[in-house]
């Protein structure tokens, strides 16, 4: 058996559980409270060292416990689940969120391309501006009265009748075609 | 024992440290958790109102949107004014580091005053305009800029595409969107709308991550009864009418005589609603409605309409214009000429006011009064314009002994030109006056506002009306409104040359109002026209001044509205055919003129003989050759001197391969209808005689 300095006692003590295992403690840079003080006889400690043989004890399986602990733990996870989707739910929203006002701005810019489209398209059907390049840059005339050659039936088509007519709405439901606005 | 006292001496200590700092870190932990649970307690209770408010405002803005205002379109759809989105500029002086600087910068781009926006940024602090509905190409170059404290803001900004076109009717709105004038202005309550909410929720960068629209509600569109090009025929006519007489102004109206719409409605002068601010009171003001004048000899219509309703006068009844002079409570009235016997005819067509007054004394006063009063003088149509005056009607108690004669050939009473035009239409169309309309539908989406009926009512009698017609194409024909004669159609209408009242309120011997109202074509009357020229320099007759626009209008109005001809017999003759000279030849004859000769009953076509066949069996068969055309139908074959051409099978073809085919095998053409030929004379495979009219209908 080699030497130990420090002997260690066996103190038997059935009635316990509790290991004691001696160790050599570091010394200590301060003096303890516990430790004399100066000028006092130092005395040695003694650690107790129990040494439990737990190799025969068959540790009895709770499984209420387990079924508890696999519960909580289920719900747990379920919980922290849960608020992951919550949590991804919330920044896929705001994230669609920002996706859709890009979208909303863009269409309202298309629209207002479209109107302004409108516009020109509108400028460009000007009659006078279309009369000045008719006769300036393509050399057109009037026609004469006799050189118009009227198509279309025995009546003037478009917006006049011959006889008083009664002026008239298209009511909501007469399906007519919708105006543009 | 005594070797356990050390290790419980030792021992306890330490645990009692353990426990000890164990309670310490309990009761810090437990003192932070409720450090933090008061910290959120004053917080999310006690301030939550404040807090939540001052968040919402980082985070949340409100920004009214603004209405999309409704357009205006002529009958064919056509936009005479819509909105556009435009950015405006704005700044937030507080946030200028250098105002000075940003005024020099910002002054040039957008074309302002440098020291005037300086003045304005230093004498408001959270917020200033700098220039409000900037073009497109301004706010890039301010964007650009990349000023601290300058920020953009979007507004709806009218233009109007077809600039001065109608401009009196369609109006202008002002910087706020506000109708100012025209129709703009008369239906602002319907065209602008309601303005809606959009609640922006932001990111610390100012993104916006969320947006809740409460919508508002857009502006109804107008749909008018104007038609832009006969609109521009109109307003090109008169404005150079105006410009030749060097006038003060003129208003010319066409509208449809069978329903009371304003077809074209000009003004002059004239201005562009998209920079109306330019532009003069006078030349914003629509005289058509807002303006009262003598009507002078063209209110003898309604003098002689009345003589003839009441059967005081007949058309061919001579009246004696006593050598154009006629006392008349103690005032001698003169003719423009010394006129003996007239008939009622002929004092309508050269305007004898001597004649008018006899017959405006056979009516009486409350007669003459009541007949004003039933064709719409002396109140207003009530048309959808704005700023409509009444015009100038006393009732017969105030009248002088020289009243009824001055009224009988249009003076002493005021009207505007719509209500002129109105009173012409009535006569045309058999004697129903009608209430004049500009609005044709209001419509939202696929909702469209119930306007009311066009309502009319009789005046005169149909009878009346067809002399009356007669009557005022007579005046055309022979009278004073020669200048008035349409090529290709019949025409009827009235000149008239009224002094205007000058200073001293006497009639001016300078200044005149020269107009013509008539109608075309005569029988079945289409478009009514009015033209009035104020104040000529020179001419100064309606005759001369205002019948020719009345011709330049009607002619290609009726043509472009597809009118039937009605009287070749005013074309420029062609020279006869002559004889022993082919048909290709003799058609150099009628260049420019045979498209209308086709068909027409009593129009020699060409120098050919016809004969018919019926049901396919023709009268010399060797003519027709092949297989005899099938059905039913009669058809024509022409026989005479010239190559025969065998006549194609049309069925499905098209008007331009039609007249291509035609024109090749030297067939004249007659098309009816649009779309592919569903039927054609002569039938396929007969053999007709090149120069034949060949007619064709079409259908979709």
């Amino acid at each position: 058996m080699p030497h130990n300095p420090y002997p260690v006692s066996r103190a038997p003590n059935p009635g316990t559980q509790m290991a004691t295992v001696a160790v050599t403690l570091p010394k200590l840079r301060r003096r303890l409270r516990s430790a004399p003080a100066a000028g006092r006889a130092h005395f040695p400690e003694f650690y107790f060292v129990k040494r439990i043989d737990n190799s025969r004890l068959v540790r009895e399986v709770d499984l209420d416990r387990r079924r508890e602990l696999f519960s909580l733990l289920g719900l747990g996870v379920l919980v922290f689940l849960f608020m992951l989707l919550f949590a991804w739910q919330h920044f896929q929203c705001v994230r669609n969120g920002y996706q859709i006002e890009q979208l909303k701005a863009e269409r309202a810019t298309r629209e207002e391309w479209n109107h302004q489209l409108r516009l020109e398209q509108a400028s460009l059907a000007d009659p006078q501006r279309i009369d000045t390049l008719a006769r300036v840059r393509l050399g057109m005339v009037s026609p004469k009265p006799q050189q118009i050659i009227r198509v279309g039936g025995p009546e003037p088509a478009g917006v006049l009748s011959s006889s008083p007519e009664l002026a008239h709405n298209f009511p909501a439901s007469s399906g007519e075609p919708q105006h543009e606005p | 024992m005594g070797q356990r006292r050390p290790e419980s001496r030792a021992a306890m200590p330490d645990r009692s440290r353990l426990e000890r700092r164990r309670l310490v870190i309990g009761v810090l932990c437990v003192l932070w958790f409720m450090c933090i649970a008061a910290r959120l307690y004053y917080f999310q209770v006690i301030r939550y109102g404040d807090l939540q408010g001052r968040a919402q405002r980082q985070q949340q803005r409100t920004i009214e949107v603004a209405p999309q205002r409704g357009g205006i379109h002529d009958r064919q759809l056509n936009p005479l004014a819509m909105s556009l989105s435009v950015d405006s500029v704005y700044a937030v002086p507080s946030e200028l580091t250098e105002p000075k600087m940003v005024a020099s910068l910002l002054a040039p781009v957008l074309g302002l005053d440098g020291a005037d926006l300086l003045g304005r940024f230093q004498s408001m602090h959270s917020f200033c305009w700098v220039k409000r509905k900037v073009t497109t190409a301004e706010a890039a170059r301010v964007r650009d800029l990349n000023l601290k404290g300058i920020y953009f803001q979007r507004e709806t900004k009218r233009f109007y595409p077809k600039g001065d076109l109608a401009a009196q009717v369609v109006g202008y709105v002002g910087l706020d969107d506000k109708g100012l004038g025209g129709l703009e202005f008369a239906l602002d309550e319907q065209i602008k709308g309601k303005p809606g909410r959009v609640l922006l929720a932001s990111d610390a960068r100012r993104r916006t991550f969320h947006s809740t629209e409460w919508p508002g509600i857009p502006g109804k569109s107008l749909v008018l009864t104007l038609d832009e090009k006969i609109q521009y025929i109109t307003e090109k006519a008169l404005a150079e009418a105006v410009q030749r007489a060097q006038a003060a102004g003129g208003v010319a109206i066409v509208q449809n005589s069978n329903t009371g719409e304003i077809l074209a409605l000009a003004n002059e002068p004239t201005f562009n609603p998209n920079e109306f601010g330019a532009s003069s009171a006078a030349a914003r003001l629509d005289r058509a409605v807002g303006w009262v004048y003598e009507p002078g000899s063209t209110f003898k219509v309604v003098t002689i309409s009345a003589a003839v309703e009441e059967h005081l006068a007949d058309p061919q009844e001579l009246i004696n214009c006593q050598n154009g002079s006629i006392v008349l409570a103690g005032h001698t009235i003169h003719d423009h000429k010394p006129f003996g016997d007239l008939s009622v005819t002929d004092v309508m067509a050269n305007s004898s006011d001597v004649g008018a007054i006899k017959l405006g004394l056979r009516l009486g006063e409350d007669r003459l009064y009541r007949y004003v009063r039933s064709f719409g003088l002396g109140a207003k149509t009530d048309i959808e314009l704005p700023g409509e005056e009444r015009g100038l009607l006393k009732p017969p108690q105030r009248w002088s002994g020289l009243t009824i004669g001055e009224m009988s050939m249009g003076q002493e009473i005021g009207v505007t030109p719509l209500q002129m035009v109105t009173v012409f239409s009535a006569v045309a169309n058999g004697g129903i006056l009608f209430q004049p309309r500009i609005v044709h539908d209001v419509f939202l989406g696929a909702h469209h506002d119930a306007l009311a009926p066009a309502t009319g009512r009789r005046v005169i009698s149909e009878h009346t009306a067809e002399l009356m017609r007669q009557i005022l194409a007579a005046v055309v024909d022979h009278g004073t409104g020669i200048p008035a004669r349409l090529v290709g159609y019949t025409s009827a209408g009235k000149t008239g040359t009224a002094q205007k009242i000058d200073a001293n309120r006497a009639y001016s011997r300078s200044h005149y109002v020269a107009s013509f109202i008539g109608f075309a074509p005569t029988t079945r009357p289409a478009v009514t026209i009015l033209v009035v020229i104020d104040t000529p320099v020179g001419a100064h007759h309606g005759t001369e001044v205002a019948a020719p626009v009345f011709k330049s209008i009607a002619e290609q109005t009726l043509g472009y509205l597809n009118v039937p001809q009605d009287n070749p017999s005013r074309w420029p003759q062609p020279s006869p055919p002559v004889p022993g000279r082919s048909l290709s030849q003799n058609r150099g004859n009628f260049a420019g003129l045979l498209p209308l000769d086709r068909g027409r009953p009593g129009v020699a076509t060409s120098p050919v003989q016809k004969a018919s066949y019926i049901n396919g069996l023709s009268s010399d068969s060797s003519l027709t050759g092949g297989t005899p055309p099938t059905g039913g139908a009669t058809s024509t074959v022409v026989l005479g001197d010239g190559p025969l051409v065998t006549v194609p099978d049309f069925s499905r073809w098209s008007a331009r391969r039609v007249a291509e085919t035609c024109e090749k095998l030297h067939l004249d053409l007659n098309v009816a209808g649009t779309g592919l030929v569903v039927e054609q004379n002569p039938l396929p495979g007969v053999k007709v005689l090149s120069g034949t009219n060949v007619s064709v209908r079409m259908a979709r």
